[in-house]
């Protein structure tokens, strides 16, 4: 896509028309500020799989383990750095039902990243938990992801 | 003249739309609140964090504060009844005014001054950090999430710690009454007892259960009004804050003709 308009206005459709299912990562969707980050990923399974929050805190460590993220468990929002917000939301989405993860320009959202290999990784290791992947970005970053997410 | 009658119109007219709109609002919050879907696990942990800040932590000043203000406020009424030769009538005014009238009002004012203001920034703050869209995105009701667990807190805490901002008034009437009447505890609970009036009672609980409704659901109301501009908190803030003073002062308007009746 060539504009950061025409960059939104497909990523609202895309969410509009996965309804159910569309998990995404954007900075236009922040992590909730007065919940720890383990809560943040808990939330989804306990709001829609009314799953018990023991439970539903247990499952979130262990998807933060798989990204070495677990120190960041009780922090909040504030207290991230880009990075660790940015695989926070990865992982909140990535905790949505047969999740179809809509990422809105994540070097963006990660500035100082040089290329997509950290974010192509972390994918990689939480591949079991999502559906599908969508990358929502200006044509000419399409060589920074390297066709991971088409 | 006519400008001025047109101001007066139009502001009537805004008045009575914005208080049509608080109980539309307030009646689709209650039909969430009996509604079992409303109770997932997300819920119920907001619904207990809420209970915690509100009924937990406020406990040590609702204490102190009863316990000062309300043996001061014992001691003066126990003087001057003592002074006008009216002691018989010691139950009465406990039971019938401070016990059903001043303990909900005093708990309200200190609820509302520290969790109502509490609510109305958070939900604004949460707003203006699009948070709010944020739960949407992912499909999270907001009524559910946010809204019906702080008000069922709001109910369970108003009615409990008006509870026992009585139960501590009462202490030190008893306390009073010995010391300055002479009264035993049998005689002083059987004053009590009998000028209880039980209908009173509900009437007060089923206040304090309005009270709480209404001093979370406003501030929520005008916190989600916020924009997406930091200085709109504060104008949501204050204009919460104003319209829950003003439930306040209807509801006890309203009780007290309903015990009038």
């Amino acid at each position: 896509m060539d504009n950061e308009q025409a960059i939104h206005a497909s990523f609202n459709e895309f969410l509009q028309s996965h309804s159910l299912h569309a998990a995404p990562v954007s900075a236009d969707a922040p992590l909730i500020s007065n919940q720890d980050v383990y809560m943040n990923i808990a939330l989804i399974k306990q709001y829609h799989e009314n799953m018990p929050k023991n439970e539903a805190k247990k499952l979130a460590l262990e998807y933060l383990e798989r990204l070495d993220l677990v120190r960041i468990a009780h922090k909040r929002n504030s207290a991230l750095t880009a990075e660790e917000k940015f695989f926070v939301m990865l992982l909140r989405a990535a905790m949505v039902r047969e999740a179809v993860l809509l990422i809105d320009q994540p070097l963006k959202m990660i500035p100082h990243l040089k290329d997509f290999q950290l974010v192509a990784e972390a994918l990689k290791r939480i591949d079991d938990l999502y559906f599908h992947c969508h990358i929502f970005d200006y044509q000419w970053m399409k060589d920074k992801y390297g066709g991971l997410c088409p | 003249m006519n400008s001025f009658l047109e101001k007066l119109g139009r502001r009537s007219i805004r008045m009575l739309t914005n208080f049509g709109e608080t109980i539309a609002f307030a009646a689709r919050v209650f039909r969430r609140i009996f509604r079992r879907k409303t109770y997932t696990s997300a819920m119920r942990e907001v619904l207990i964090n809420q209970i915690y800040f509100t009924s937990v932590q406020i406990l040590p000043v609702l204490l102190l504060v009863s316990i000062v203000f309300g043996s001061l406020l014992i001691g003066i009424v126990f003087t001057m009844l003592k002074e006008l030769g009216l002691t018989q009538y010691i139950g009465h005014v406990l039971m019938g005014l401070i016990v059903t009238e001043l303990c909900p009002l005093l708990t309200v004012l200190l609820i509302t001054l520290r969790s109502s203001a509490a609510i109305n920034t958070e939900m604004a703050v949460m707003k203006v950090n699009q948070e709010i869209r944020t739960l949407e995105m992912f499909h999270i009701d907001i009524m559910d999430y946010l809204l019906a667990p702080r008000v069922m807190n709001g109910i369970i805490s108003i009615v409990l710690l008006s509870s026992l901002f009585s139960i501590v008034l009462l202490a030190s009437g008893n306390l009073f009454s010995w010391l300055m009447l002479g009264m035993s505890m049998d005689v002083y609970s059987k004053l009590l007892l009998n000028s209880t009036n039980f209908s009173d009672i509900w009437i007060s609980l089923f206040k304090c259960a309005v009270y709480g409704f209404f001093i979370t659901l406003i501030p929520i109301r005008f916190g989600l009004r916020a924009s997406r501009e930091l200085t709109s908190i504060p104008i949501v803030v204050s204009q919460g804050m104003v319209n829950v003073f003003s439930a306040i002062v209807i509801i006890e308007v309203l009780s007290l003709i309903l015990k009038l009746l």
